[in-house]
């Protein structure tokens, strides 16, 4: 799943309208959109670091996001001298009010340059050299409670700068330069989508494991166990199913003993 | 290889953190406070990460060089480690690094000047006796030689404190600049070796097994001492028509007099870490290995442990003398 997150309208209106999201009626805290599929969703969280994080929060909750998902704030950005229009995705972030740091960790070829961005707390134009938003440490420092830091990102277009400050921008301007950036975040979601396979391929249950906790009684440690051993079964047995050595157990605790003694008492080769 | 470095201010401008960088002038760098900040972050992948690793540049602080534990000595009583870096090139299923550390980035600590320091104080310390130092725990000590000029650094340190020993413990064949110079006396070059199927299959990135051999011979024609570490030894039904390649091929091949000490020792590893490993690699086999838990560690069990060690130590006596031989004999 794909969770996007743009503080203003203007910033998510071309990306809503590309992926085709719909507005979702029954969240009402945050306004999200969804695809057909519910695979990207997107949150308007509102300008600064506490409807960003209220947001992230929410989005997290109302639709019960898992460990393997991917995290974008995407938005505009002042810059220095970085020309109007051009996309940076984030590799530092530092929040301005106590200079604590996040390290974005960009494991692939990014389809764009990256940079650092400072978020403030009020409205700059103080420039200097890194990107300036207001949301994107109170997104990372959230995300990052609830995924994994190769799959967090902030994507930012340059909107302003020394020569073409804030006062140039407005929302029609701002749609233009995200709808110009479509393609970029489509290539995100390609360098990031089998990284995120992969991690759900990780945290997956093993084969039948929900199927077990139904039918038997598991104290915790027991369950933990259980996944263990079904997960050491599909790597010793491949080709043969579980059910039939266990079917005529009565309890959890004969299930664990029946699948040990069989793994214990078969013969381990580590190559093919 | 190196796309991303990130560089810690207070070494921004040390000579040797200029000459890496100089070497990757398209990597993107990034400045940071302390590499703990990226490095020992939680909420990070250690097996997403391997698939790109960032170099990241530290100067080391303290714990520059430690003692090791009592069981891993090969022949003196004074014995400390060192790791002028973190993490490795290769991704070799059994390591513990992937256990021990959140992130899987090339840490290189560029203070070489205070590692020395650090020894010299300790060589000192210990007035005539000799002094083991061993490189190659929490790193492979000559795989990134070429970027990191490690051994360069090192060896003429160790050149002029003959009483001080260099183990660098290695699967690298990366031993140009060892070549390159006359050997020295103190210095062991010591290859880890797995039987080679077994090898292929847990020893990821790594020069395979006949690459390794090679790089041996070419180290004793030059006159250099190696050792040989088959630690850990790895369990398969065929274990011991494997070794027993491994053994004759190696044992056949090489000058046992320039042979400096042989260890052996079966896989183990920390509890917490075979947890996190197995969690992240739930498909590999080995996690999935005849295993038993003893002392807050994870192995084989002690007839399959022992049973191997015995085999082992059977065929590598034949080939050496008792006094070059360290198995490793404690409980898992």
């Amino acid at each position: 799943m794909i969770n996007i997150f743009c503080a203003l309208h203007c910033e998510a209106q071309p990306i809503i309208q590309h992926f085709k999201l719909t507005e979702s009626k029954q969240f009402n805290l945050f306004r999200i959109y969804q695809s057909k599929d519910k695979e990207i969703n997107l949150s308007i969280t509102g300008v600064g670091k506490l409807n960003t994080a209220a947001a992230v929060s929410y989005q997290h909750a109302c639709l019960n996001t898992s460990a393997s998902d991917i995290w974008l704030n995407i938005g505009v950005a002042g810059h220095i001298n970085i020309p109007i229009g051009e996309v940076r995705l984030v590799n530092k972030i530092t929040d301005e009010h106590d200079n604590t740091t996040w390290y974005p960790q960009i494991i692939f070829k990014p389809p764009c340059k990256s940079t650092n961005l400072i978020t403030l707390d009020k409205p700059s134009t103080d420039y200097q050299d890194a990107l300036y938003d207001m949301e994107a440490s109170a997104f990372y420092q959230m995300a990052i409670r609830l995924g994994s830091a190769e799959l967090i990102h902030c994507l930012k277009v340059v909107s302003d700068n020394t020569e073409q400050s804030t006062s140039t921008v407005n929302a029609d301007k701002v749609k233009k330069m995200i709808a110009a950036q479509i393609k970029t975040i489509e290539s995100l979601f390609d360098c990031l989508k089998p990284l995120s396979t992969e991690v759900s391929s990780i945290i997956s249950e093993p084969e039948h494991y929900q199927y077990f906790i139904d039918k038997w009684h598991f104290t915790q440690s027991e369950s933990i166990q259980l996944l263990r051993l079904l997960r050491q079964w599909s790597v010793r047995f491949p080709n043969e199913d579980v059910m039939p050595s266990v079917t005529d157990n009565k309890t959890g605790k004969s299930v664990l003993i029946t699948l040990s003694e069989k793994i214990k008492n078969s013969e381990f080769v580590i190559h093919d | 290889m190196i796309s991303t470095i990130y560089i810690e201010e207070e070494i921004a401008s040390h000579p040797r953190t200029l000459a890496i960088l100089e070497r990757f002038p398209e990597a993107t760098k990034i400045k940071c406070e302390r590499y703990g900040e990226i490095f020992n972050r939680k909420s990070q992948n250690f097996r997403l990460q391997k698939k790109q690793p960032a170099l990241i540049l530290a100067r080391k602080h303290k714990g520059l060089v430690l003692p090791t534990p009592k069981q891993y000595a090969i022949g003196a009583e004074h014995n400390y480690y060192f790791s002028h870096m973190l993490n490795c090139l290769y991704d070799c299923r059994y390591c513990f690094l992937q256990g021990m550390f959140q992130s899987a980035h090339y840490v290189l600590f560029v203070n070489y000047e205070d590692f020395i320091e650090e020894m010299d104080s300790i060589i000192n310390n210990h007035g005539n006796e000799p002094v083991h130092f061993f490189s190659g725990y929490d790193c492979d000590s000559l795989a990134l030689d070429p970027v990191t000029d490690f051994t360069s650094e090192f060896i003429p340190f160790f050149e002029s404190n003959p009483r001080a020993l260099l183990e660098l413990r290695t699967k690298s064949t990366q031993i140009r600049s060892l070549l390159k110079r006359e050997p020295i006396k103190n210095c062991v070059i010591a290859f880890s070796f797995t039987p080679d199927k077994i090898a292929k299959t847990l020893e990821h990135k790594a020069p395979d097994v006949n690459k390794r051999l090679q790089a041996i011979l070419d180290l004793q024609e030059a006159g250099w001492q190696i050792g040989l570490r088959f630690d850990p030894l790895i369990y398969t039904k065929e274990y011991a028509s494997e070794y027993s390649e491994l053994f004759n091929d190696i044992f056949s091949k090489i000058n046992s007099e320039l042979t400096h000490s042989i260890s052996l020792g079966g896989f183990r590893l920390p509890k917490d870490y075979f947890r996190k490993l197995e969690k992240l690699y739930p498909d590999e086999k080995l996690f999935a290995s005849p295993q038993a838990e003893e002392n807050n560690n994870i192995g084989y069990p002690a007839e399959i442990r022992n049973e191997m060690l015995d085999f082992c130590e059977n065929i590598i006596t034949q080939h050496i003398s008792t006094d070059k031989f360290f198995p490793c004999h404690e409980t898992i």
